[in-house]
C-alpha cells in the first residue's frame, strides 16, 4: 500500500514483550535490511507482514506531486502535495541479529527515497503482478543501474493466470542470472524463500566482486 | 584539506604519458574519509543515554544559545522517551508520527549533545559482507 | 546564533553553509548522498568557473584545489561548416581570447566531498536525508531561514515557474558528456590550456573543458546537441564505453580538429559519463511549504539555464555570494517572504544577464552574431572581449544582441588596429 488511507497499518507501539536486545542498552545486535519494491497495490506490506515479528509499521513523508513536469502546477501547496508511505517490518534472526523489511513505492519519482533506502541494504525484492507488469519497471531500471542484488517476485494472486519464471523472465527482459520466483505474498513459507534467494544471490554478487 | 597537498605535479603534461603519470587515487584528493557526525540509516540503532531527564529540564529552563532541541521540546521529550528502549531510526520515525528526515535531524542534534546513542554506524560502508550474508542466511532458514 | 537550514550539497549550498558558518551562524546542512557516496558516484556536470566565481571561492578560503586543477588561460571559438570544394567539414572560424583571469575546473565528485567535510570539521551539522516536503514543513518554524538549494529532485516543484521570464517551455539541447584521460594539447597551442568551444550551426556545440578528478588531470567532452538533431543521440547508450564511442564518432565527423588530439583518450572511470536534458527556467523565488512557512530557492533551484554558455557553477557561486552578503546585513532582522524576494531581485541583477545571454544562444545564431565571431579571428580584441563575457556576461548587454551596435563595436576595433597597424 503506498498511499496514507489507502491502508489501516498500526501506528500503535510495537506490540508484544519486548526482545531482549531491546532493553540491553550496553550493545546493540548488527542490523541490516532487505527493500522490498513493487507498484501500489502488489501486495508489498503483506510480503512483509507474513514474516514480520511486529505489525507492520509505517512512516509517511508529504511531497509534491511533481517531479520535472512542475510547469502545470498550481502554487497552491494543498493541490501539489502527495502523501507517500513506506512500511516496514522486523525479523529478530538471532538474539544479536536484526533484519528490517522496507516497503517501498515504486514510481520513478519515488528514486531520491531508495537511495536512502538502499544504502547499506542486502538487496531488493522487485514484486510484481503479472496483470500490471510495468509497475514493476521503474524499480528494475533503478536496481539493475544501481548494481544493488535483486531477484523478481511474482506475487501469484488466486484466479490469475500462472505464468512460469521463464515467461515472465522474456516479458521483463531479465539478465539470465536475475532469480525469478513465483510466491504468494500471504504466505509465510513463500515470502522466507523469496528472501532466502535474494541472500543466496547477494552472496554469489558480493563472491564475484572480491 | 591539508592533505590535498599531498598531490604534488596534478597539473602534468597533456601528452597521454603525462595523464598516466598524474593519476592519483581518489582520496588523496581529501585526505580520506572523516569522522563526520553519525550517519543515521533508517535501520540505525539508537537509544536514550542516562540521566535524559535531568538534561531535559536544562533544555526547558536554559538560556543562552538555544540549540534546535530547546525549539522543539515536546518532540525530543517524546523521541528520549521512546529511545529508554533500542529503536531504530525508522521505528522512532514511525511511532512518533515524525517524518523521517526531522526525526534524522532532532537525533543528529541529541547525538551531538550526548543525549542519544548511536550504535554501530559510523560510515555507509557499501554493502554488508559475506560474513553477515552467511549469518542471514541460516538465520532465515531457521524461520 | 541564528539557525539556517540549507537542503542540497552542491557549489552554492555548500559555499553558502561554509561561508556562513565563518559568520558564526548555525548551520545545518541536508544532503541527499554521503561525501563517500558523492565521490564514488557519476559526474555531475563541467562546472567551469571563471575569475569571478574563483574569486568568490578564495575569499572565503575554498579554493582547495586550486594548485591542482589545470588553469585555463584562454576561451577559443570554432564555427564548423562545409567549404565550397572541401569534403568534409571544416573550421570556418577559429581564434581564442585571452581570459583576464584563468578558468578552472574541479570535478564536484571533487569538491563536494571535500567542501562537506569541511563542513562538519568544523562543527556543522550534515543529515544524510533526502528530503520531502513533510520535513521541511515541521523543520521550517524552528529554522530562522530555510534555503533549498537543490536544483534537481522533487523540492523544486515548491517554485512555480515564472513564465515572464522563462521563454522556452521544452529543453533546447540533449546534453551528454564523458571525462577521458589521455587527450592531446590542440596542436596550434600545445603551451597552455584552453576551454573550447565547437559551434556546429544547426546541430549544437560541443565543449571540451580541462579539469580536475578523481583521478588526476582528465579533460571533458560534452556535446549539446538540438533535439532531434544529428548530436541528439545518447538516449538509447547502453554503458559508458558506448557513450564514449558515440562521443568520439560525433567529433570525428562534425568536428574533425578536436578529434585529431583524442584518439587515445580513455573515460576516466565508470561514472565518467552523463546524458540528460532539462528545460532551462525562472522561478519564483519564494516557496511556500503547506504549513505556510516560506522557503528560498538558491541558484538553480530558481534560475536554471541551459549549460551551453558554461555558467552553472559560476551563477551558483555568484548567487551563494549574493545572498551569503544579504543574508548577514539582515542581522537579526527576520528572514521573512519580502526580504527573501529582496534577496533574490539583488542576485537576478546579475543573473538576468546570463538568462538572457544563454537564451540568445540557443536560438538558431543570428547573421550579426556569425559576423562578430568571424571577425573575432583577425581582431585580438573582439576575441579577448568575448571569452571575458564568460566570466561578466552583463558586458554582452553594450554589444551582442543588437547587429548596429556589433557593427558599430567592430568597426570602432578595427579603425583602431588599422591606425596601430
Amino acid at each position: 500500500m503506498d498511499y496514507a488511507g489507502s491502508d489501516t497499518t498500526t501506528g500503535a507501539p510495537i506490540p508484544g514483550q519486548a526482545r531482549s536486545w531491546q532493553t540491553d542498552l550496553s550493545r546493540a545486535p548488527s542490523v541490516t535490511k532487505i527493500v522490498i519494491a513493487g507498484g501500489f497495490g502488489v501486495g508489498k506490506t503483506t510480503f512483509v507482514g507474513s514474516v514480520s515479528e511486529i505489525t507492520p509499521l509505517r512512516t509517511e513523508a508529504v511531497m509534491t506531486t511533481a517531479g520535472e513536469e512542475v510547469d502545470d502546477l498550481s502554487d497552491v501547496p494543498d493541490k501539489s502535495t502527495t502523501t507517500v508511505a513506506m512500511d516496514f517490518g522486523r525479523i529478530t534472526l538471532e538474539a544479536d541479529l536484526v533484519l528490517y523489511l522496507f516497503g517501498t513505492p515504486g514510481q520513478k519519482r519515488f528514486w531520491f527515497m531508495w537511495d536512502d533506502l538502499v544504502r547499506g541494504a542486502i538487496g531488493a525484492v522487485v514484486l510484481v503482478d503479472t496483470r500490471r507488469l510495468a509497475d514493476c519497471f521503474p524499480a528494475l531500471d533503478y536496481f539493475e543501474s544501481g548494481g544493488l542484488p535483486y531477484v523478481v517476485a511474482v506475487n501469484h494472486f488466486e484466479g490469475t493466470p500462472r505464468y512460469a519464471p521463464e515467461a515472465v523472465r522474456e516479458a521483463l527482459s531479465l539478465a539470465a542470472d536475475v532469480p525469478v520466483v513465483v510466491m504468494d505474498s500471504r504466505d509465510r513459507i513463500t515470502v522466507v524463500e523469496t528472501l532466502l534467494t535474494l541472500v543466496g544471490r547477494a552472496l554469489l554478487v558480493t563472491a564475484e566482486r572480491s | 584539506m591539508t592533505a590535498a597537498g599531498t598531490l604534488r605535479g596534478g597539473r602534468a603534461g597533456t601528452a597521454p604519458d603525462g595523464c598516466q603519470a598524474a593519476r592519483v587515487r581518489p582520496y588523496s584528493l581529501t585526505g580520506g574519509r572523516t569522522r563526520f557526525g553519525h550517519v543515521l540509516l533508517v535501520e540505525t540503532f539508537v537509544a536514550a543515554l542516562d540521566a535524559w531527564e535531568e538534561e531535559q529540564e536544562r533544555a526547558d529552563g536554559g538560556t543562552g544559545p538555544a540549540p534546535l532541541a530547546a525549539r522543539v521540546v515536546p518532540e525530543v521529550r517524546a523521541i528520549v522517551g521512546l529511545c529508554r528502549r533500542l529503536r531504530s531510526v525508522a521505528e522512532v520515525s514511525a511511532l512518533l508520527k515524525m517524518p523521517l528526515g526531522v526525526v534524522r535531524v532532532l537525533l543528529g542534534d541529541l547525538a551531538d549533545q550526548g543525549r542519544i546513542r548511536v550504535y554501530g554506524t559510523g560510515y555507509p560502508d557499501g554493502r554488508p559482507d559475506r560474513a553477515l550474508l552467511e549469518r542471514v542466511l541460516s538465520g532465515l532458514r531457521r524461520l | 546564533m541564528r539557525r539556517i537550514l540549507i537542503v542540497g550539497a552542491g557549489q552554492s549550498g555548500l559555499q553558502l553553509a561554509l561561508g556562513l558558518q565563518a559568520k558564526g551562524y548555525d548551520v545545518t546542512v541536508v544532503s541527499n548522498r554521503a561525501p563517500e557516496e558523492i565521490r564514488a558516484g557519476r559526474v555531475m556536470s563541467t562546472q567551469i568557473m571563471f575569475r569571478t566565481a574563483l574569486h568568490y571561492e578564495r575569499e572565503l578560503g575554498l579554493n582547495f584545489w586550486e594548485s591542482l586543477a589545470p588553469p585555463a588561460l584562454g576561451l577559443g571559438v570554432s564555427v564548423a561548416g562545409n567549404v565550397p570544394g572541401m569534403p568534409g567539414i571544416r573550421r570556418l572560424v577559429d581564434w581564442v581570447g585571452r581570459l583576464d583571469g584563468y578558468a578552472q575546473s574541479v570535478d564536484q565528485r571533487v569538491k563536494m566531498p571535500g567542501w562537506l567535510e569541511t563542513f562538519a570539521e568544523r562543527g556543522g551539522r550534515l543529515v544524510v536525508h533526502g528530503v520531502t516536503v513533510s520535513d521541511l514543513d515541521f523543520l521550517a518554524p524552528r529554522y530562522d531561514l530555510v534555503l533549498v538549494a537543490a536544483g534537481k529532485g522533487e523540492l523544486v516543484s515548491l517554485f512555480a515557474r515564472d513564465p515572464a521570464r522563462s521563454p522556452y517551455t521544452t529543453p533546447q539541447r540533449s546534453l551528454a558528456l564523458a571525462y577521458v584521460h589521455g587527450l592531446g594539447p590542440r596542436p596550434e597551442h600545445p603551451e597552455y590550456d584552453a576551454v573550447r568551444c565547437n559551434l556546429v550551426p544547426g546541430a549544437g556545440e560541443l565543449w571540451v573543458i580541462p579539469t580536475l578528478t578523481t583521478s588526476g588531470r582528465a579533460d571533458i567532452l560534452f556535446w549539446e546537441g538540438v533535439p532531434g538533431g544529428p548530436l541528439d543521440v545518447f538516449q538509447d547508450v547502453e554503458g559508458p564505453g558506448e557513450h564514449l564511442t558515440r562521443t568520439l564518432e560525433l567529433l570525428e565527423w562534425f568536428a574533425p580538429w578536436e578529434y585529431g588530439r583524442a584518439t587515445a583518450v580513455e573515460l576516466t572511470d565508470a561514472g565518467a559519463t552523463l546524458a540528460g536534458r532539462y528545460t532551462p527556467a525562472v522561478r519564483d523565488p519564494v516557496g511556500r511549504l503547506p504549513s505556510g512557512s516560506p522557503v528560498l530557492g538558491v541558484a538553480d533551484a530558481v534560475v536554471v539555464n541551459d549549460p551551453l554558455t558554461g555558467q552553472g557553477s559560476n551563477s551558483a557561486a555568484k548567487c551563494a555570494a549574493s545572498y551569503l552578503a544579504s543574508i548577514v546585513e539582515r542581522g537579526e532582522e527576520p528572514f521573512d517572504a519580502e526580504w527573501m524576494r529582496g534577496a533574490f531581485e539583488r542576485y537576478w541583477a546579475t543573473a538576468r544577464h546570463v538568462t538572457r545571454w544563454t537564451n540568445a544562444m540557443l536560438a538558431p545564431t543570428a547573421g550579426h552574431v556569425r559576423s562578430l565571431l568571424g571577425a573575432a579571428g583577425g581582431l585580438q580584441p573582439v576575441a579577448d572581449r568575448f571569452a571575458n563575457g564568460f566570466d561578466d556576461p552583463s558586458d554582452f548587454e553594450d554589444y551582442f544582441f543588437d547587429a548596429a551596435k556589433a557593427e558599430a563595436y567592430v568597426t570602432q576595433v578595427a579603425a583602431a588596429a588599422a591606425t596601430r597597424g
